[in-house]
């Protein structure tokens, strides 16, 4: 086997390794009565305590919070809800979004 | 006309329906009063505002009162649950009256934390949708008698309305609603406030009726994310003082009722809040020889945490 070939096969090998290790998976949450930049900073807050939450993307024009958690990581409805409700909020719908990398 | 000390404490009295109406909201929300917009359930919010009252107009030309009243006014709120909230509101003042008295200029003055007033607020209706949200929260409070209310200088003991505290237990309550969008909110608050006796003199009660509008002026169209705004604030405030009573008798040259408008603006981020704005009394139908307002000024920041 050429030199060349083994770094391309380790190189697909660590890149499988590298996106095992790393799976993500996004949720987007739906939330009624977020109208302020203000009130972002408690939607934010409150997911980020929820243990294997990694990343939370709010845009306050929609309404949408997208969440990215941890593989493995339990993020069901209720714990989405008791998150936006502690910060004074509705949750109108959560919906699991396609897989993807963190890029970490 | 010669303007002894207690005449003076009579006349200014009525003062104390402005000066005891410390606003406690620490939302994105009115300048000058309260919101029923939510603190996060465990969440904090810090606001400090610098507030300058000026009182100069004084229907009485030989007395000449000149009041002004300085502060910093610190407002700490920490959401309980969802619905409930707890604020604490502590002022720090520095209080200075110029009169004539007896042929001559004098000046009084006091300086320091004023009286501890702790509110709870309860949001019982919430109607969320898309970009918007309503409101109702009414709410109770209690002010403690924390400042100092017995000062002294070489006249003698200050007059009631520039002591730091009234030495008396006071309770206040009310309802505030809120109608929030993206593009704009809608404030109203009805608040009434019971003054209580404390060294035979007795504040009249305060009511009260403020409605604010907030409108974003930037940006025009909104972005992804989470944009800082810029408002542009109105507000109205009509304030209701009863008589003061002093040894239990109406002091006739106290009370009264104003309206003020106040224009500001307001820079809001996820994080903090820039804010400034100033109450102008464009009517003010107060008392006998009552020393009339000038303006208030409020300018300050709010911090989530």
């Amino acid at each position: 086997m050429t030199s060349m070939c083994r770094r391309t096969i380790l190189a697909v090998v660590l890149a499988l390794m590298s996106a095992s290790a790393f799976a993500a998976q996004a949720y987007k949450l739906r939330v009624d009565g977020l109208a302020c930049p203000f009130c972002a900073y408690g939607i934010e807050k409150q997911i980020k305590a929820v243990k294997g939450v990694e990343k939370i993307d709010v845009d306050i024009k929609t309404g949408n919070v997208i969440v990215t958690v941890a593989e493995g990581t339990a993020f069901d409805e209720a714990t989405a809800k008791k998150a936006v409700t502690d910060a004074g909020f509705t949750l109108r719908g959560l919906e699991k979004m396609p897989a993807q990398g963190t890029g970490k | 006309m010669t303007t002894t000390p207690d005449t003076a404490r009579i006349k200014l009295a009525s003062l104390a329906g402005l000066l005891l109406a410390a606003p406690f909201s620490v939302w994105a929300a009115p300048i000058t009063f309260n919101t029923a917009l939510p603190v996060q359930k465990d969440g904090w919010v810090l606001r400090e505002q610098f507030v300058l009252n000026r009182n100069a107009d004084d229907p009485d030309p030989a007395a000449d009162r000149n009041m002004r009243v300085s502060g910093l006014v610190s407002v700490l709120g920490y959401g309980v649950t969802r619905e409930f909230v707890l604020f604490g509101v502590l002022p720090y003042l520095d209080k200075r009256l110029d009169m004539n008295m007896e042929g001559q200029r004098v000046t009084r003055s006091d300086e320091g934390f004023g009286d501890l007033t702790l509110i709870g607020r309860y949001t019982a209706y919430t109607s969320d949708a898309p970009g918007r949200t309503f409101r109702i929260a009414p709410f109770l409070g209690v002010k403690a008698p924390t400042g100092r209310d017995d000062a002294r200088d070489g006249l003698g003991r200050l007059p009631p309305t520039v002591q730091l505290g009234t030495g008396s237990w006071d309770f206040l309550g009310g309802v505030v609603a809120t109608y929030q969008t993206l593009d704009w909110q809608v404030d109203a608050q009805l608040a009434y406030k019971v003054n209580r006796e404390a060294n035979g003199f007795r504040f009249g009660n305060v009511s009260g009726l403020d409605v604010s509008l907030q409108y974003r002026l930037w940006p025009q169209q909104l972005g992804s994310g989470v944009p800082a705004f810029l408002y542009g604030v109105l507000e109205a405030n009509f304030v209701h003082a009863e008589k003061n009573r002093v040894g239990g008798i109406r002091d006739p040259n106290s009370g009264g009722t104003t309206l003020f408008f106040s224009p500001g603006l307001q820079y809001v981020t996820k994080k903090w809040i820039l804010e400034a704005g100033v109450q102008i009394p464009v009517a003010q139908d107060l008392n006998g020889t009552a020393l009339k307002n000038d303006y208030i000024l409020n300018a300050g920041f709010r911090i989530n945490f």
